[in-house]
């Protein structure tokens, strides 16, 4: 089942998602990256609908780029995450709306600050210090509030989130294999291995 | 009246960065025509006339004519089981696939092409609705020529993909069923991607589609290696449709076997299943010489394990 | 009698013009002067600045622009209009990723601007883009520079080396004089500046270079850099028109050595 996870950091975000794409009972591919890159030091995983989710992330993806390539320099996360549930929220009111759960993360260069934005496919958007979709939210939430720090270093934030992708393993009956997981911070966006 | 048709007459660029504003493009001027969509626009914005149903509700008139599960009388039957099977290897591009079609139980041809040759470079494969799957792959085929005529070079199997995706995609929840890899050779070397109905698009080294998929995992992912050889990659495809064949009652008959060379597609043979079994594939590259089937190759073998001393026992006795 | 023939767009006169295309021709004319240079594995643009009034921002004044990582368009003509499609441009940059996964050639984009532009010189109720173009850049997994043209009319090409705007004739002519196959990063530079002293006589601060190494790799040259250039070039002019001179001098010393010779052969 796909599961996504994200948390903030002293002056980082941390999004890490699963690496499946299933169909029925069959896992069509165990590499899939649903982490999209969409602008210099801006994150987002994408889950939810098979088919919508890659084509509502490539949508954004080339909107926020085009915006760069507008107005020279990109968009700060929270325009960017207002843009992307406003698009979401249009979509959810026309004729075939995009059934996508996101998570934004990105590192604010002006005010030197990690954001990270919950969004679900009916246009919530929440500014949160961690975040989790799927039915690895159900273990990770309680989890991340007993453990998150916000002054926690990478090192801590890693093993923060080892924490909830071991117990999601743990306890899930369908767990993912393995995760995908990027950081963001003042250097820009990089994948770690946790 | 038609939300279907509605929807795809307004502007393709429009559609693409809707109602956010990016884009200001006038109406009267559409850049379809003028090679937006990467050269795709201008037949893309002719397709919805012909190809729904004249009806209100096209989804729901498909539904109430194809439900073979609630009405076994119902008009239109759609053939579903299937078993094909694409892998990217040292040696290029292995597209193997079964050749029977079913309605119901109904076995309805033993000698479907499942591989739909789109151009000399390029295979699509067929399982889900047949119709599906057959108009839009050669329609893929004729947007591809299209391509190389307006852009001067081969499109690449990435682009070609894309295109089948976008399309189906646009079809989301009317009913088509279609569940297809798209294989070839372009400048980036052998290339496999997987591209269904739900609008789902996924690069791979190996997929494997249909009722009968999870038999022909079970013998591909097992024999499966970047290095294989030529021979052996074949005789892998051979033999994983041969293992679907025999095990899924709606695959089998015989197994089309294709394979995609840096210079384009090679028609390598067409295998029964039965003598797939029995005899093995006969004279041909990767044969091992004898049938596939479970008890060939265990013949004379046994797992009895009676205690050594035994047989002087019975001679005693 | 002409006169109707200006009157609505889609009619052509007697003898096959279409006037308002011409004079959009003629807008492009009258634009400040674009030169492009194509080198070995190097692409420069290289545009004429108008002088920025005292209390204007300059930056708010482009001629250069990018159209995606790896394109740059140059523009000369009406700046309205160059940022019109250029929107445009940009727009079918995104959208052809977003369908075919790849980014345009500078073929594509070219022969996209072409036809747009084309489009309007054959629909009623519209006037023609009084701008021409020249699209420089470099085709993903391709090492080769290119660079093209477009004309209001709707016409593109490739080129080696061309100039749009005021004089580009004489700067074309100049660079054909003076353009070599297989230049090197700097001799382009040199040539793309050279060529634009033509017609730029207020020199570096008039002149701006955007320079392509090779794909999504562009920089613009600082303006030391270009007055660098400019001082060189005009040294070498300097020493060039010395030599040149003291030519002319030992020719007209040698000349008038022999005449007084001649002068005293005859007097002795």
């Amino acid at each position: 089942m796909e599961t996504s996870f994200a948390l903030t950091g002293k002056g980082y975000v941390i999004v890490a998602a699963d690496t499946t794409a299933a169909r029925s009972i069959v896992k069509m591919k165990v590499d899939e990256d649903k982490i999209k890159e969409i602008s210099p030091h801006l994150l987002m995983a994408y889950s939810g609908e098979p088919g919508d989710t890659v084509q509502f992330a490539e949508f954004v993806e080339r909107n926020i780029r085009l915006y760069q390539i507008r107005n020279l320099y990109p968009l700060r996360p929270s325009a960017a995450a207002s843009w992307i549930r406003r698009s979401l929220a249009d979509s959810l009111r026309s004729r075939s709306p995009y059934s996508v759960n996101l998570l934004v993360g990105g590192y604010d260069t002006a005010t030197h600050e990690p954001k990270l934005y919950w969004i679900d496919y009916l246009g919530t958007q929440v500014d949160v210090p961690f975040g989790a979709h799927g039915y690895g939210s159900y273990f990770a939430l309680s989890l991340l509030d007993r453990y998150h720090d916000p002054e926690a270093s990478l090192e801590e934030g890693l093993a923060t989130l080892k924490r909830c992708v071991d117990e999601v393993a743990k306890r899930l009956v369908v767990s993912p294999g393995r995760y995908k997981v990027k950081v963001v911070d003042k250097d820009g966006v990089r994948e770690v291995e946790i | 009246m038609n939300t279907f048709v509605e929807r795809f007459t307004t502007n393709a660029s429009n559609g693409l960065f809707c109602g956010n504003g990016a884009v200001e493009e006038d109406e009267e001027f559409s850049d379809a025509m003028w090679g937006s969509e990467a050269g795709f626009g201008s037949l893309a914005r002719g397709v919805p006339s012909f190809t729904v149903p004249s009806v209100s509700d096209p989804a729901a008139f498909l539904r109430l004519h194809t439900d073979d599960h609630a009405d076994p009388n119902c008009k239109i039957k759609i053939q579903h089981g299937t078993t094909t099977l694409a892998f990217r290897f040292q040696g290029g591009v292995i597209v193997a696939v079964d050749s029977r079609a079913t309605a119901g139980s109904y076995v309805a041809s033993g000698t479907v092409k499942k591989v739909i040759e789109i151009n000399p470079y390029l295979l699509g494969t067929m399982a889900g609705g047949a119709a599906d799957c057959q108009y839009w792959e050669t329609y893929l085929g004729m947007h591809c020529r299209l391509h190389e005529l307006r852009n001067r070079e081969r499109i690449s199997v990435s682009a070609a993909s894309k295109y089948l995706s976008n399309l189906v995609y646009g079809y989301k929840g009317m009913g088509l069923s279609m569940g297809t890899m798209i294989c070839g050779w372009d400048k980036t070397g052998p290339a496999v991607f997987y591209v269904d109905s739900d609008g789902t698009r996924l690069k791979g080294d190996l997929f494997s589609v249909g009722s009968g998929s999870t038999f022909a995992y079970g013998v591909l992912d097992q024999g499966y290696r970047w290095d294989l050889s030529d021979e052996e990659a074949q005789e892998l495809g051979r033999r994983s449709i041969y293992a679907a064949g025999h095990r899924d009652a709606f695959s089998g008959n015989t197994c089309n076997l294709y394979h995609v060379k840096e210079n384009g597609w090679n028609f390598i043979g067409n295998y029964d299943i039965s003598k797939l079994h029995y005899d093995g594939p006969g004279d041909v590259a990767g044969s091992p010489g004898h049938g596939y089937g479970y008890d060939l190759r265990v013949e004379g073998r046994s797992s009895v394990n009676a205690p050594e001393a035994a047989p002087a026992v019975a001679a005693q006795a | 009698m002409s006169r109707s023939y200006d009157r609505a767009l889609t009619v052509f006169s007697p003898d096959g013009h279409l006037f308002q295309v011409e004079y959009a021709l003629e807008a492009v004319r009258k634009g400040t002067c674009a030169v492009g240079v194509r080198g070995k594995n190097v692409v420069v643009l290289g545009v004429e600045k108008k002088s920025v009034l005292q209390l204007q921002d300059p930056r708010t004044v482009r001629k250069v622009v990018m159209l995606d990582d790896h394109v740059c368009l140059a523009f000369a003509g009406l700046t309205a209009d160059g940022r019109v499609l250029i929107d445009k441009a940009r727009i079918e940059c995104q959208s052809h990723r977003l369908t075919v996964e790849d980014p345009v050639t500078v073929e594509y984009i070219t022969r996209h601007i072409a036809g747009i532009q084309q489009r309007y010189t054959q629909s009623g109720g519209v006037r023609p883009f009084g701008i021409s173009t020249l699209i420089v850049g470099f085709d993903p997994h391709d090492a080769r520079p290119r660079l093209y043209q477009t004309e209001p009319s709707g016409i593109y090409s490739a080129w080696k080396a061309n100039a749009i705007g005021r004089s580009s004739k004489t700067v074309r002519e100049f660079l054909e004089k003076n353009h070599k196959d297989d230049m090197t990063r700097e001799d382009s530079i040199k040539l793309t500046i050279k060529s634009l002293l033509e017609v730029v006589q207020t020199g570096a601060k008039n002149i701006e270079i955007s320079v392509m190494e090779e794909y999504g790799k562009v920089s613009s040259l600082e303006l030391e850099e270009i007055e660098r250039i400019v001082t060189e070039i005009e040294h070498e002019k300097e020493a060039e028109a010395e030599r040149k001179r003291s030519r002319l001098a030992a020719t007209a010393a040698g000349q008038a050595a022999m005449s007084t010779r001649a002068g005293a052969e005859s007097s002795g």
